[in-house]
C-alpha cells in the first residue's frame, strides 16, 4: 500500500493548548516526524477560518488522511469530519489527537506537555494510516411508536403522534387509562373539574384510528435499538368476557375482598372484582388475579353470581410481541407513603390522609354522592389541617427535593374544601410557598383571601389521636408561638416519588433512572425529553414532579422528538462495526456467546460467524474473544493498535 | 536520575475516555508519563497488546472499561 499524505492541524485552542504545549517547537518536530507530510497549527481550528485552512490543505496537498490536535473528539470530532466530507475526503480518515483535556490542561511542565502531545499525535497519526474510507450503515426506521404508561401525560404523546399519522400503541397497566388525573376533583388554575377536561381526551384516544390501546398490560421487555426496538407486552387476564359483560354490577356486590381506602389503586377499585373507570366506552368488569381470593383460596362467589356467565377464572396472561421504531416513557408518579413519616404515622388512624386520597373525596362530592365525610365515621370534617412538605424537602428522612405541585393543589384542595363546607375551616402549615408559574401565584393569594385560609409558616411535629379528634402539634415561625389545633381530618401532602415500578421498568429498557426512580434525561436543561439512549422519550412527572400543564408541554415535547426521528425514511449508524476473516473462522462460536448485542450469528453450512451490522456496537468484545484472529473491528485493527502502541512507548 | 515508570492506558471510549477528559476540564494535575490508547471497548483489549506494551518498554499497564 502507497504510503498515506497525512496532514495534522494543530490547534492553539486560545491559550487553553497554547500556554502550555510549545506549537512552534511541536510544528517543527512534526513536520520532521516519519508519517506526517503536512503540518501546520492556528489559532482555533474550530473557527470558519480554521476549518478552511483545513479545507484548503487537503485539496491543496492532496491528503489522503488528516488528524486534528486539539480538545476531545466528543466534542469536535464530527466537526472536523464534516469538514474532511465537504471537500470528498472520507470522514473515516479523520481523526483526532486530543492534546487538550488529555495534555495541556492536566500539565503544567511546558517540555514534558510538548513531548507528550508530540507522542500523542503520532499514535493518532499511526491510526490514521491504516485507517479505511468507511461508509455509514444505513438502517430503516419503523415509523410505529409505543407510548408506555395512559395518563395525562402518555395520552398527549400518543395523540401528538398519531394525529401526525404514525400508529401508536399505547400500553396501560391498569385497566382503563386517564392516570391519577382521573381521580382529581377541580384543577387549578381555572378549577375545571379534572375528569370532564380529561374525558375529552380519553375519548380522543378511544376512537383513534392510528392508536391501538392496550390496557391491563404492562411492558415485559424492549430489545433492539433506534428506529428497530422490539417489545414484549404482557396483557394481563382480565377474567371477564367484555362481550358477554354488561357492567351489572352484581359481582362486585358479592366480593368479598375490599381494597383499603388508603391503600394506592385505580379509582373506582374497591373490590378485587371492579368497574374501571373508563369514561369513553362501556362499562365492564375486570378481576385483580393478585388480591382475588379464588386464587389464594376457594371463593368464586362473583362467578355464581354473574347472569351472564362471564367470569372464567382460567383465562391466561397473553404475550405480546410488537415492533416499534421509538418508545415514549410516561409512567407518572405516585405518592410517599405517609406511614414512612413516623412523627405524622397515627396509628391506623383513617382521618390523616394524603393529598390524592382528599382529591377523591372532594370529587366524590363534586359527583353529587353526598356530603364531603370523612373516612372514619362519616363525619363531615369542619377543621381541616393540609401539612405541606410532608416527606419533601426532608433529606434526613425522605425526599431532599421539592415536589413541586403541593403548593399548588393543597391550596386549590382548602378552596373546594371550602365550597363543600362552606362553615369549615381550613388550616395549612408550610415551609415556603413555592407557586411559581404562570398565574399560579395570584390563584394562591386570591384563594387564601377570599376563603379565609389560615397559613402558618411553620413545620408540624406531631400528631396525636384524642376522642374522635386529630391534634395538631406545630410551630407558627412567624408569630413565634406554639400552635395546636383539634382537627377532623389531616390533609398531607406526602412527596410526589416515581410511580411503583419504575426503577425495574428502566433496567428493562436499559435507560437510567436517578437515585429516586426518576428517569434521566440526557441533559437537564437542553435535552429535557431525551433519555440517554437513543429511541426512547420521557413524558412528564416520569421525569420529575410536575403539573397538568407542564405535564402536557413535556409530552409534546416527547412527542416532537419521536416525529423528528420518524421523518426520516433512514438513520445512520457508526461503520465502525466488528468484520470475519472467513477463511481464520472455525466457527467455534465463541463470538456469538461473548456478543452483548446479540450482533453476532453462525451462518448455515458454512460455519462460519457472521455480523449483524446495525446490531453491531463495536464494542469490540468479539475481538478479544475470538481464539483465530478472524475478527476484526473496522479502524480498529489489531495492526493499528500495535502501531499506535509502537509510537506511544 | 529518578526512575520514571511508563505507562500505557487502554481505554474504553465511554467510560474512562470520558472520565480522561473530565480530569482535564476539572483541571486535575498528574505526570506526564502516561499515554492514552482508546479503543471503543475495554473489551477489545487483547491480550498480545499489553504483552507486546510490557516486551517493548512499558513499566505499566491500565485497563480503564
Amino acid at each position: 500500500m502507497p504510503q498515506k499524505k497525512i496532514g495534522v492541524f494543530v490547534c492553539h485552542c486560545g491559550i487553553n493548548i497554547a500556554s502550555v504545549v510549545q506549537i512552534e517547537e511541536l510544528v517543527k518536530r512534526l513536520q520532521e516526524s516519519s508519517g506526517v507530510y503536512y503540518a501546520t497549527d492556528y489559532k482555533y481550528m474550530c473557527s470558519e477560518p480554521g476549518q478552511a485552512s483545513i479545507r484548503d490543505a487537503i485539496k491543496e496537498k492532496e491528503l489522503d488522511g488528516i488528524v486534528v490536535a486539539c480538545c476531545s473528539p466528543s466534542l469536535h470530532e464530527l466537526t472536523f469530519r464534516r469538514t474532511s466530507s465537504s471537500v470528498d475526503l472520507n470522514p473515516y480518515l479523520c481523526e483526532i489527537a486530543n492534546i487538550r483535556e488529555h495534555c495541556s490542561w492536566v500539565h503544567s511542565d511546558s517540555t514534558l506537555a510538548t513531548e507528550k502531545a508530540q507522542e500523542i499525535i503520532e499514535t493518532i497519526v499511526e491510526k490514521v494510516r491504516l485507517d479505511e474510507a468507511l461508509d455509514p450503515i444505513k438502517v430503516p426506521v419503523n415509523k410505529r411508536a409505543m407510548v408506555i404508561g395512559g395518563g395525562i401525560s402518555g395520552i398527549q404523546s400518543a395523540l401528538d403522534i398519531a394525529d401526525s399519522g404514525y400508529p401508536v400503541i399505547l400500553v396501560e397497566r391498569e385497566a382503563a387509562i386517564g392516570g391519577h388525573m382521573a381521580e382529581l376533583s377541580d384543577t387549578f388554575l381555572t378549577l375545571e373539574k379534572s375528569s370532564e377536561l380529561l374525558s375529552a381526551k380519553q375519548r380522543e384516544v378511544s376512537v383513534h384510528s392510528n392508536i391501538q390501546l392496550l390496557t391491563y398490560s404492562e411492558v415485559e421487555d424492549l430489545d433492539g435499538y433506534v428506529g428497530n426496538f422490539k417489545a414484549t407486552i404482557k396483557k394481563k387476564a382480565k377474567m371477564v368476557d367484555w362481550d358477554k359483560c354488561d357492567g351489572c354490577g352484581k359481582c362486585i356486590a358479592v366480593c368479598p375482598v375490599k381494597v383499603p381506602f388508603d391503600q394506592e389503586h385505580p379509582l373506582g377499585k374497591e373490590n378485587a372484582i371492579y368497574l374501571p373507570l373508563l369514561e369513553a366506552g362501556p362499562k365492564r368488569v375486570v378481576i385483580d388475579k393478585g388480591i382475588c381470593q379464588h386464587f389464594s383460596g376457594e371463593c368464586s362467589e362473583c362467578q355464581t353470581a354473574c347472569p351472564k356467565s362471564a367470569i372464567h377464572f382460567d383465562e391466561q396472561d397473553e404475550t405480546l410481541e410488537e415492533e416499534i421504531g421509538a418508545v415514549v416513557v410516561a409512567t407518572g408518579y405516585s405518592m410517599y407513603p405517609k406511614d414512612r413519616i413516623g412523627e405524622y404515622g397515627v396509628d391506623g388512624c383513617e382521618d390523616v390522609i394524603d393529598g390524592l386520597q382528599f382529591e377523591r373525596m372532594l370529587a366524590a362530592w363534586e359527583r353529587g354522592e353526598g356530603p364531603l365525610r370523612r373516612p372514619s365515621d362519616g363525619k363531615t370534617p369542619r377543621d381541616v389541617v393540609f401539612v405541606q412538605c410532608s416527606g419533601s424537602r426532608d433529606p434526613e428522612h425522605a425526599m431532599p427535593y421539592c415536589s413541586r405541585i403541593c403548593c399548588m393543589y393543597t391550596v386549590k384542595e382548602a378552596m373546594v374544601y371550602r365550597k363543600a363546607v362552606p362553615d369549615g375551616q381550613a388550616y395549612v402549615f408550610y415551609i415556603d410557598i413555592r407557586t411559581g408559574g404562570k398565574g399560579c401565584e395570584e390563584f394562591t393569594q386570591g384563594g387564601i383571601a377570599d376563603n379565609r385560609l389560615i397559613y402558618m409558616r411553620g413545620k408540624v411535629s406531631k400528631l396525636y389521636r384524642e376522642g374522635d379528634k386529630v391534634v395538631v402539634w406545630g410551630v407558627d415561625t412567624l408569630m413565634g408561638k406554639k400552635v395546636e389545633i383539634a382537627a377532623d381530618l389531616v390533609v398531607l401532602a406526602t412527596a410526589t416519588v416515581p410511580s411503583p415500578g419504575a426503577k425495574e421498568l428502566a433496567q428493562r429498557l436499559k435507560v437510567s433512572a436517578d437515585d429516586y426512580g426518576f428517569f434521566q434525561e440526557v441533559h437537564p436543561k437542553l435535552r429535557p425529553v431525551e433519555s440517554p439512549t437513543a429511541g426512547i422519550f420521557l413524558s412528564g412527572a416520569a421525569r420529575a414532579p410536575m403539573d397538568i400543564p407542564e405535564s402536557i408541554m413535556h409530552a409534546s415535547g416527547a412527542a416532537s422528538k419521536v416525529l423528528a426521528l420518524f421523518s426520516q425514511d433512514d438513520i445512520s449508524h457508526e461503520p465502525i462495526v466488528a468484520f470475519v476473516d472467513e477463511d481464520y473462522c472455525s466457527g467455534c462460536g465463541v463470538c456469538v456467546e461473548t456478543c452483548p448485542y446479540g450482533a453476532r450469528e453462525l451462518q448455515g453450512r458454512k460455519r462460519v460467524a457472521k455480523v449483524i451490522e446495525v446490531l453491531c456496537q463495536g464494542c469490540g468484545a468479539c475481538i478479544a474473544a475470538c481464539p483465530n484472529g478472524a475478527c476484526q473491528q473496522r479502524n480498529f485493527q489489531a495492526e493499528q493498535c500495535l502501531y499506535m502502541l509502537d509510537a506511544a512507548l | 536520575m529518578e526512575f520514571e515508570p511508563r505507562i500505557i492506558a487502554f481505554v474504553c471510549n465511554w467510560c474512562t475516555y470520558a472520565a480522561a477528559d473530565l480530569a482535564g476540564t476539572s483541571r486535575i494535575q498528574y505526570p506526564t508519563n502516561v499515554r492514552i490508547i482508546r479503543l471503543m471497548c475495554s473489551g477489545a483489549v487483547d491480550p498480545v497488546y499489553i504483552m507486546k506494551a510490557l516486551l517493548e518498554g512499558a513499566d505499566g499497564i491500565l485497563v480503564g472499561g
